[in-house]
């Protein structure tokens, strides 16, 4: 029982079917009306015309022509049983045999009557005067109408019950149908919770909503299985990547031990040196998640950027030139934007790293920043070895790290956070080669001010 | 100095309390936000070090009861988390400095130092000078034994920073908040790259190191320059 009244499905239908039902009554009950109306009607003019007919043979033929049409009328018994009588004014009846009650009022009416057969019982008339001394009344008994008023109401009622059990039948089924399609997508989703992760919904070939449904349901699937892949991965480099630094921690450690007291200090100092590379690479982590989940964006506020990277390069040049690189810049000036100062900087560092971390010395490592209609390009172009064409796809994803810089300090982590921070502010990085050598821009949006304040206080509407 | 130390981590709190009681300050230790909050209403304090979770009462509502009380005891919050909105919540919750845990004993030292100094009512001065080297605040100036330096903006407002403290550890995180802004940790040797510099015009001539580098710690002014 719980499960009918619970099933959607089942409430659909039978609503349906209680309309359709509710529909047909009405339809019905309104036929049944009309024709109620319409047969008195008709009976009505019936019952004038035989009376203006008598009438006409007792102004052309007087008494005698009157009473002759009136018996030979009542000798032909017809289907529709008509009744006729002449009165006296002291109601005495001159002709005919209906038996009335009492002589009637003139007019269309109601008349009681005496049927020998059945009793008293109602009749359909009109009364007439021929003469002072003469009223004619001509009547039809009711029972006729109400004969055929009850065949049509059996008809109709054996139809209707027909059409509502044909009705119930295709709710249950609708019903059952719609259940059964949702429960096949239910099912599958219990055998996933349960740990089926590649299960899938079951998609059929007629290609209706709930294939569709299926469908996008899939696909959402997909994209979370995608994402589990990704976290299992993720956390497996890391496991790795933190294997390695404590993996020499440990070795050092025990070199310290075995060597005893008096050589610790520069064990120390390197275990802790060690450490922190560990404790940075969380950091970098965490930043980077932080930064992808956007937590970040409501910190934003205008941030000159041409300022920016002009510090930028005043600051890393000293750097550049100590490891017998060049850094080049040519910073466009007047270039603002909304965003986060701190991990703009941070993401143009990681980039001027990178070049001072894979290029050889000698290397020329150009720094710029333009702006390109709306949106502002920060551009670091090396001249180093660069990246092989297939792996710059590669080289964004978390812990990728080139065969060929398997030696180098790092983890890889260093162009998800430009990526992560370049989506953060709408836009994104592009790596290309730029014969010989690595280049990397970071394409900004140069949102309107106004634009973005509309959108702040947007923001506030929906927070309030 | 007089120290409170709202810590429940017991191994931490002892850490901190040690080193602080060997650089010769007068500490107590709260092991709750409760505590902690009754200790500074009621008694005073020189500088306050709170972790930002502690029990009974967190460390951030336990810092804005006490700014809400008008105690303004300098307060340097200790957290394990990292990210960007905690530290915004640190400062606007009424904290002074911020260090994020793990930390190096020698960076919390330093900002203590720094903290300590950071009197509100001190008048600006107008130059700095320290063992012969004179810093001209409003000429943005710097000279040795009287002979002119000259330095880049930014090499600047490093000797500047070192001076002001005076002979104290400054560290690498601290210059890298002050002199570029930058409250992350950007894995780079800039800072290195820019003491060796102006250590280098300092010292022109063959005169003595003007900037002593500690060891793990940070950089302060050479006492005998």
């Amino acid at each position: 029982m719980r499960s009918w009244r619970h099933s959607a499905a089942y409430r659909i239908a039978f609503a349906y079917f209680g309309a359709y039902a509710a529909g047909l009554a009405l339809l019905g009950a309104v036929i049944f009306a009309v024709m109620h109306v319409s047969l008195g009607r008709q009976l009505d003019s019936v019952v004038l015309d035989e009376s203006q007919t008598l009438a006409d043979e007792y102004r052309s033929g007087g008494n005698r022509e009157l009473g002759e049409a009136i018996a030979e009328r009542e000798s032909s018994g017809s289907a529709t049983r008509m009744l006729y009588a002449v009165f006296a004014p002291d109601g005495r009846r001159l002709y005919g045999s209906f038996p009335a009650a009492r002589p009637p009022q003139a007019g269309m009416q109601e008349i009681r009557f005496n049927d020998p057969r059945e009793g008293p019982d109602l009749a359909r008339g009109t009364a007439l005067d021929l003469s002072p001394t003469e009223r004619l009344v001509v009547a039809v008994d009711s029972d006729w109408i109400e004969r055929v008023e009850q065949t049509v109401l059996i008809v109709f009622g054996t139809a209707f019950f027909g059409a509502c059990l044909l009705g119930l039948a295709g709710a249950v089924i609708l019903g059952g149908y719609l259940k059964r399609r949702l429960r096949s997508i239910s099912r599958s989703a219990e055998a996933i919770i349960g740990g089926d992760i590649r299960r899938r919904m079951p998609v059929g070939h007629r290609r209706d909503e709930f294939d569709e449904l299926a469908e996008t349901l899939n696909r959402m699937l997909d994209r979370i299985e995608g994402l589990l892949e990704n976290l299992r991965q993720v956390s497996s480099d890391i496991a790795h990547d933190l294997r390695t630094p404590l993996s020499r921690l440990r070795t050092r450690l025990e070199k310290g031990n075995l060597e005893g007291p008096g050589t610790g200090d520069g064990v120390l100092e390197d275990a802790i040196r060690r450490v922190d590379e560990v404790l940075s690479l969380f950091a970098a982590i965490l930043r980077i998640a932080e930064v992808e989940a956007g937590e970040t964006r409501g910190f934003f506020a205008p941030v000159d950027l041409s300022a920016l990277v002009t510090e930028l390069a005043e600051s890393f040049a000293p750097s550049f030139e100590d490891e017998d690189r060049v850094l080049l810049w040519s910073v466009e000036a007047g270039i603002e934007l909304e965003g986060d100062r701190e991990l703009l900087a941070q993401a143009f560092i990681n980039l001027l790293e990178n070049t001072q971390r894979h290029t050889p010395a000698g290397s020329v490592v150009r720094l710029t920043l333009v702006s390109a209609g709306d949106r502002a390009c920060v551009q670091v172009v090396d001249n180093g070895p660069g990246v092989p064409k297939g792996d710059l796809g590669r080289i964004l994803k978390r812990f990728a790290r080139l065969e060929s810089a398997r030696n180098t300090d790092g983890y890889g982590l260093g162009l998800s956070l430009v990526s992560a921070v370049a989506k953060l502010h709408g836009g994104h990085l592009i790596l290309r080669d730029a014969e010989p050598g690595l280049s990397a821009t970071i394409e900004l949006p140069r949102k309107s001010k106004t634009a973005h304040r509309s959108l702040q206080s947007k923001d506030k509407e929906a927070a309030e | 100095m007089r120290i409170l130390i709202a810590e429940d981590d017991d191994e931490t709190a002892e850490f901190v309390r040690r080193g602080l009681v060997e650089l010769g300050h007068n500490v107590v230790l709260a092991s709750n936000g409760a505590d902690a909050l009754h200790l500074l209403l009621v008694d005073q304090f020189d500088i306050a070090i709170v972790d930002r979770m502690l029990p009974r009462l967190d460390g951030l509502t336990a810092l804005q009861r006490v700014r809400a009380g008008k105690v303004e005891t300098p307060v340097l919050l200790l957290t394990a988390l990292g990210r960007i909105q905690d530290r915004v919540d640190g400062l606007e919750a009424g904290a002074d400095d911020y260090l994020v845990k793990p930390f190096a004993f020698s960076e919390l030292a330093a900002r203590v130092n720094a903290l300590a100094r950071r009197k509100p009512l001190q008048p600006q001065p107008t130059s700095l000078e320290h063992g012969g080297i004179v810093l001209d605040l409003l000429r943005r100036q710097v000279s040795r034994d009287s002979k002119p330096v000259i330095l880049q903006p930014r090499e600047f407002r490093i000797l500047e920073e070192l001076m002001r403290e005076a002979g104290k550890v400054v560290t690498r995180t601290m210059l890298l908040e002050r002199v570029w802004n930058y409250h992350f940790d950007p894995q780079t040797n800039i800072v290195d790259t820019h003491i060796s510099r102006l250590r280098a015009k300092l010292n022109e001539g063959g005169k003595a190191d003007a900037i002593e580098t500690v060891r793990g710690a940070g950089y302060r002014m050479a006492d005998d320059a």
